[in-house]
């Protein structure tokens, strides 16, 4: 198992404001200050935390080889890791202050701000999980694979149910992320994925990102 | 010119190595096909064989259950290596290799700096005694693993005595395509920092290939003199089969050959992929090819975080260091410090970088406790947090050499002094560490009051700094500043010994700015009028408040009219505005001027911006003026509000613009409590809110309960993963009319349903209004809900249906 917390030396702005559903073409234009407030809140209440485990993956019978092996249920995962030979599974988290902090503004009556805390701490550990990602990407290039994007429980047709399993080979308890018996990552700002390595040049079907989820009518769905 | 051989793994595969084998112990198992290989790159054209020991450190052993053969396997390489070159070419030199350990240091990853350093030592002292020409750190991606080697590679050469002329340190760093390594660092903060701690070759090797490493040979030599070493990869790898293939066949490598060595490289050779066919169309190519001459860099004073170099010195543009860390004097900050708390350091650090602060102090020293572990955990926090490199504010040596170790980059050391004691113990922790020295002139307890006396008391920190090995871009003075109150030609002695200090020294100052106005009343006025007389003088990084409007104003304007602002660009930027024009800015963020007649108008549209601050005062005056408090909520506030929510249902204005409204709104409710306490708040109705068991998202439900209670209704929050008996009892204690519950995932669902069931069977009579992600008008019906709502805004509606208002 490998430890690498990631940095925030800076939250991405613009990926703030798409969480928290600020588009271009409103009536008004949405003051920049709150956005920087609540990403420095976010930079001073988070504690990134990141582990990965890399692991040999049987694509005929959608099994990741660990100890205990675990089968992959879903189409979109096991169409996902069609041509993988290898994966690796990571964890993110960047802990529960962020949380507790949004609540506290709201308690104060500082509404926006508590609420853009909540995008921003989403913005947070995504780059957490993009920093881990890139890690993974180096060494397996290193090795002349290719990658996939990272797949997460919840994406497609992959059940949530899978949280408990994918944290349990990979011990996220190291980084303090658990998972409740109703499937939720807690904290909840922490991301579980799973990484492909083909060895070929593999193009894969599975889209990525919004376009790959059905709630149509979000307000941060990217256009 | 030097060339190395190639790769040992690919090399060792084909002569079979078993997937899964440790590469190390192949040496003991196997010494004579692992000669042949030394002997075939020596016949190709090397003049410096590596040994294979690239993962034989205890750490990386530790894999194969090994660790306790680090010696054995180290001290049988280097034996036959050097067989090797006995056998084909005894001019050779033998590299002992030591590649990464796998593990990150904390906090980046979870092993203390000690872990790195000693298995680096035990390893390269194993190869300097078996008598190693080189050590060879490479492959390396975090600038503290580096670090920890370099130091462990220079303390195993001294302990054995020996020196650099025996054994030379060469240190390469892995980059990605972005051109930094993975963690983030530059070539140029890797050869500016190993440089200061005294690496002999610095260089790059593998990941990329040889094409690539050429601009970044280029910015290595952009700031060193140093040897450069440059050993890439055949290429980029792809995976055939179950075999990595590294395209770049030996002509097309050494195609490149000529530009890698104009570049500044002087040490050749490759990474994986290669084989002696490679290295010997690296030597000839290179052989024929006659290198530009490297140009000569000055000695300049940088100081560098993981990420980024920062410049100082009279040519430079002056740089701020942030003053704010600092518990001296901040009774808050030491308080929160001494409870374990670093949010405010924290916040401290991120706000004067944002005010343009480029160097941050920090000092640890409150009252009553150790500096040592506070030093090293901000130093942790820090650079975790901010790219902005750090100085190290103590006068404690054990608390700056905790420091100085969990930093990942050069920092300043503020500062030295001339006691002797003070000088034996600091200046070779700079030299160590390889960070910059900032010298005070004081010595035992005596503040020289005479420029000229304090000149020559900075010579003689700076003679023993030379004497231990530092380089005047090492070094930077403090020119000492004391209060006025304490004497009337103190801040003339001050100027007069920065300008003695440049022609004398000419190395870059650092001086404390406010100790000048101690004591005085105006003390930021007097502060900027005495930095811009500092900085003509001589001052090039005053330590300072970047936060205090009037200082910065004075620093800028001072770099401006000293002619660091080209085109006057930066002060026109910063200060391009009339007085006027701004304080408009400030209050609105549309800066726009609605203004109407009626004064309730005025309050409405100010709420429906979200001016929090203007609406108070509208509100105030309205009130002032005898307008009734009744008809301010309803004509004005509440039709803001329901302005905002149909903008809000037809995609006009969004959430956040929502909330913002709503605080307005809620600050105009405060207002006129403030103003007039009895002015018949009527509350209704009591709702209680809670996300259901097993569900633990906070957020929608607290929108929801802002935009209610702002609506006037008495709000019981519950939080979140509330059990149905929970909710029962609170709404029972509360007589609450409404119950709101919300459900996220399809997981907590059904807990919707229980409640609900809770609710009914309690025989309580409170409506119950469901929410969330996962749920619809469908579902609400299915699981017997009175209602339902899509989101927080349609919540306030369907509440007040409920409710037949």
């Amino acid at each position: 198992m490998a430890i690498y917390n990631g940095r925030l030396s800076q939250i991405d702005q613009s990926e703030v404001k798409r969480y928290a559903g600020i588009r271009k073409g409103g009536e008004q234009e949405f003051p920049e200050s709150y956005v920087k407030e609540a990403c420095m809140e976010v930079q001073l209440a988070a504690v990134p935390k990141g582990i990965y485990q890399w692991y040999d993956y049987d694509a005929a019978c959608h099994t990741v080889l660990s100890n205990p092996p675990l089968t992959l249920e879903g189409t979109s995962i096991q169409k996902h890791l069609e041509k993988s030979t290898r994966v690796c599974v990571l964890g993110v988290t960047i802990g529960e202050g962020v949380e507790q902090r949004s609540s506290q503004l709201f308690k104060e009556g500082n509404y926006t701000v508590g609420m853009l805390v909540d995008s921003a701490a989403t913005t947070a550990v995504e780059q957490v999980a993009d920093q881990v990602n890139a890690l993974v990407n180096k060494e397996a290039h290193k090795l002349g694979y290719q990658t996939t994007w990272r797949f997460s429980p919840g994406y497609g047709n992959w059940p949530i149910e899978v949280q408990k399993d994918l944290a349990a080979i990979i011990h996220t308890d190291e980084i303090g992320l658990s998972v409740t018996e109703t499937s939720m990552l807690f904290p909840r700002k922490s991301v579980t994925a799973i990484i492909g390595l083909m060895p070929e040049n593999g193009a894969i079907g599975t889209k990525r990102g919004c376009s790959s989820c059905g709630k149509l009518d979000c307000p941060s769905r990217n256009n | 010119m030097q060339i190395f051989d190639g790769a040992m793994g690919t090399m060792l595969q084909q002569a079979g190595l078993k997937e899964g084998d440790c590469p190390e112990l192949f040496t003991i198992e196997h010494a004579d096909v692992v000669q042949k290989i030394h002997e075939s790159y020596l016949q190709a054209g090397s003049t410096i064989i590596t040994t294979n020991t690239f993962g034989a450190s205890g750490l990386k052993l530790e894999d194969y259950g090994l660790s306790d053969r680090v010696k054995e396997i180290n001290t049988a390489a280097v034996k036959v290596a050097k067989a090797a070159i006995a056998a084909v070419k005894p001019s050779a030199k033998v590299a002992g290799d030591m590649g990464p350990t796998g593990k990150f240091i904390a906090p980046l990853g979870n092993v203390p700096f000690k872990d790195i350093y000693d298995t680096y030592k035990e390893q390269a002292l194993a190869l300097v005694e078996a008598g190693v020409n080189y050590l060879i750190i490479e492959t390396i991606i975090d600038i503290q693993e580096m670090r920890a080697a370099l130091l462990a590679a220079k303390d195993a050469r001294q302990e054995l005595g020996k020196t650099k002329d025996d054994v030379k340190i060469i240190c390469q760093f892995s980059f990605s395509e972005d051109g930094r390594t993975i963690t983030g660092t530059p070539p140029e903060v890797g050869a500016i920092l190993l440089e200061a701690m005294g690496a002999d070759i610095v260089g790059i090797n593998c990941s990329l290939g040889p094409e690539q490493l050429v601009p970044l040979i280029a910015k290595i030599a952009s700031v060193t003199n140093l040897p450069i070493s440059a050993q890439p990869n055949a290429g980029m790898p792809v995976l055939v089969g179950k075999e990595t293939i590294f395209p770049l066949k030996p002509d097309d490598m050494a195609k490149f050959v000529p530009e890698l060595m104009d570049a500044g490289a002087s040490y050749l050779g490759a990474c994986c992929g290669s084989t002696p066919a490679h290295i010997e169309a690296i030597a000839k190519a290179a052989q024929v090819h006659e290198p530009k001459v490297r140009q000569e860099i000055a000695p300049f004073t940088a100081i560098t975080s993981r990420t980024k170099v920062v410049k100082l010195g009279h040519t430079e543009k002056p740089l701020i260091i942030g003053e704010r860390i600092n518990p001296t004097g901040r009774k808050k900050l030491a308080a929160e410090i001494k409870g374990g708390s670093f949010v405010m350091v924290k916040r401290d650090a991120l706000q004067q970088v944002e005010a343009g602060a480029q160097i941050l102090d920090v000092n640890m020293g409150v009252a009553g406790m150790s500096q040592v572990p506070l030093m090293e955990k901000a130093v942790m926090e820090l650079s975790m947090l901010v790219e902005t490199p750090l100085s190290i504010d103590t006068l404690d040596p054990e608390a700056l050499e905790v420091g100085l170790q969990a930093y990942p980059g050069r920092p300043l050391i503020n500062s030295v002094n001339a006691e002797p004691e003070q000088m034996e113990k600091v200046i070779p922790l700079a030299k160590r560490y390889g960070a910059a020295l900032l010298c005070l002139p004081l010595n035992s307890g005596n503040l020289p009051e005479k420029a000229e006396d304090r000149v020559a008391v900075a010579k003689t920190i700076v003679e023993a700094a030379y004497k231990e090995g530092l380089r005047p871009q090492d070094l930077l003075l403090d020119p000492l500043v004391l209060t006025l109150a304490s004497g009337d030609q103190s801040a003339r002695e001050t100027l007069r010994t920065l300008r003695l200090y440049k022609k004398e020294f000419g190395f870059p100052t650092v001086m404390g700015l406010s100790n000048i106005s101690f004591g005085l009343p105006q003390r930021p006025y007097l502060n900027a009028q005495f930095l811009t007389m500092a900085l003509e003088a001589g001052l090039t990084t005053p330590i300072m408040n970047p936060l205090n409007d009037t200082v910065k104003k004075a620093f800028v304007s001072g770099c401006t009219l000293l002619g660091f602002d080209p085109g006057v660009a930066e002060f026109i930027n910063d200060y391009g505005y009339d007085e006027e024009v701004k304080t408009v800015k400030k209050k609105g963020p549309q800066g726009d001027a609605f203004s109407s007649d009626d004064p309730l108008e005025n309050i409405k549209h100010a709420v429906e911006q979200g001016e929090k601050e203007i609406v108070v005062d509208l509100v105030k005056k309205a009130l002032a003026d005898g307008t009734d408090p009744m008809l301010i909520t309803k004509k004005a506030l509440s039709d803001a509000m329901s302005e905002v929510g149909v903008k809000f249902g037809a995609g006009k204005v969004f959430l956040p613009q929502v909330m913002l409204a709503a605080e307005a709104m809620q600050g105009a409710f405060q207002t006129i409590k403030e103003v007039l306490p009895d002015s018949g708040d009527v509350q209704k109705d009591t709702i209680v809110l809670a996300t259901v068991k097993g569900d633990i998202h906070d957020l929608g439900k607290n929108i929801v309960s802002a935009l209610l209670e702002n609506n006037g209704y008495r709000i019981v929050d519950l939080g979140k993963d509330v059990s149905p008996e929970e909710i029962v009892k609170a709404a029972k204690d509360n007589k609450a009319s409404v119950i709101g519950i919300a459900s996220l995932m399809t997981t907590t669902m059904p807990m919707i349903d229980e409640t609900i069931k809770a609710v009914r069977q309690s025989g309580l009579s409170s409506k119950v209004l469901v929410g969330g992600a996962v749920l619809s008008q469908e579902y609400a019906d299915k699981a017997g809900a009175d209602s339902y709502a899509k989101d927080g805004i349609s919540a306030v509606n369907v509440v007040k249906k409920l409710l037949g208002e």
